[in-house]
């Protein structure tokens, strides 16, 4: 007990003292907590916006609906980067992850995103009819096959998993945006990005597996703050992360739907 | 529509409701009580609201000495 009877009655009065350790805990330990059924809630809540936007997006083609998909995806992006924040390689977190604005970010991604993949998934179906659904369908198998193998223990992310995970998908983004570079110069993509022939299939099948072990990583997120009491906000953010995942997945999977349909 | 896009579907279908089904349930022990999980919490700074690199940072509290 220190000498400072005021102080320890009062506690110390004054703004600087408000953002002590232990005013935050007493601050987090009222919050009310997250829940693994509010992440599904919050889940299912963000793929409905989705859907719907791009239900919109089908429905309405045009030159319009091409700058609203455009602009979707853009802010789906600004939005994605204010809550997970962006890490560069060597250089470190060049924006920091805020998870507290996930609730207001994650509606804005799933509506921006829904405009984008409505627009390709309609292009998609108009070459290849049929192709959406299988697309949808796969992305759902596999993301409940690896649920299922999350939840069992037979995949049992650690340290060394993370690394690989967030090194091949840091490698995969590299990629793309310089095809997106090479694109704007050129005018063409890079080859093994488009190719129908085996190395552009090997190469989709790499991408949708690194894209399925976010996946796991998106489960464990949401496991672990749930065990650890993790803020309600986290329950945004663990649905924004998986939905952010399904989505990639779902879009690589079409492009190798898509190749394998065009051999 | 073809067999192979209703077969799909209903596969789809089946799976979408094993992965909201199952995404409530807690893992099982043999995953959560490991000694080797990732630590989420040093990446993402949910305890208190404050970015990684803040909660780092000195506090501004006064330092009151007690004899």
């Amino acid at each position: 007990m220190s000498k400072h009877h005021a102080l320890d009655r009062f506690g110390r009065s004054g703004n600087p003292v408000i953002r002590s350790a232990a005013f935050q805990e007493r601050v987090s330990g009222n919050e009310e907590k997250m829940s693994l059924e509010g992440a599904v809630n919050k889940t299912g809540i963000l793929l409905f916006l989705t859907v719907m936007a791009a239900a919109v997006s089908w429905n309405y083609q045009g030159p319009l609906m091409t700058l609203v998909s455009s602009l979707g995806m853009f802010v789906a992006f600004v939005s994605g980067i204010m809550t997970f924040g962006f890490y560069f390689f060597f250089v470190g977190w060049l924006v920091e992850p805020r998870p507290h604005n996930a609730p207001r970010a994650a509606p804005v991604y799933a509506i921006g995103m829904g405009f984008f993949i409505g627009l390709i998934s309609q292009q998609a179906e108009s070459l290849y009819p049929g192709i959406v659904i299988q697309a949808v369908s796969l992305t759902f198998f596999v993301a409940a096959s690896l649920l299922l193998a999350y939840k069992t223990g037979v995949i049992k992310p650690n340290q060394n998993f993370l690394l690989m995970v967030f090194a091949a998908t840091m490698g995969i983004f590299l990629t793309y945006l310089a095809n997106l570079i090479y694109f704007a110069v050129t005018g063409n993509n890079f080859f093994v990005l488009t190719d129908n022939g085996i190395v552009g299939i090997v190469i989709s099948l790499f991408i949708i597996g690194i894209a399925a072990l976010n996946l796991v990583l998106d489960f464990d997120i949401i496991e672990q703050a749930d065990e650890q009491g993790a803020p309600k906000y986290m329950e945004w953010f663990g649905a924004m992360a998986l939905v952010a995942t399904l989505i990639w997945l779902y879009i690589e999977i079409l492009r190798l739907l898509m190749k394998l349909r065009g051999r | 529509m073809s067999y192979l896009t209703i077969v799909t579907g209903l596969l789809g279908l089946i799976s979408a409701f094993v992965f909201f089904y199952f995404l409530k349930f807690k893992a099982s022990t043999k995953q959560t009580q490991r000694k080797d999980r990732i630590r989420w919490s040093k990446y993402i700074p949910y305890k208190n609201e404050t970015p990684v690199g803040d909660s780092e940072k000195e506090s501004d509290d006064a330092k009151f000495k007690d004899n």
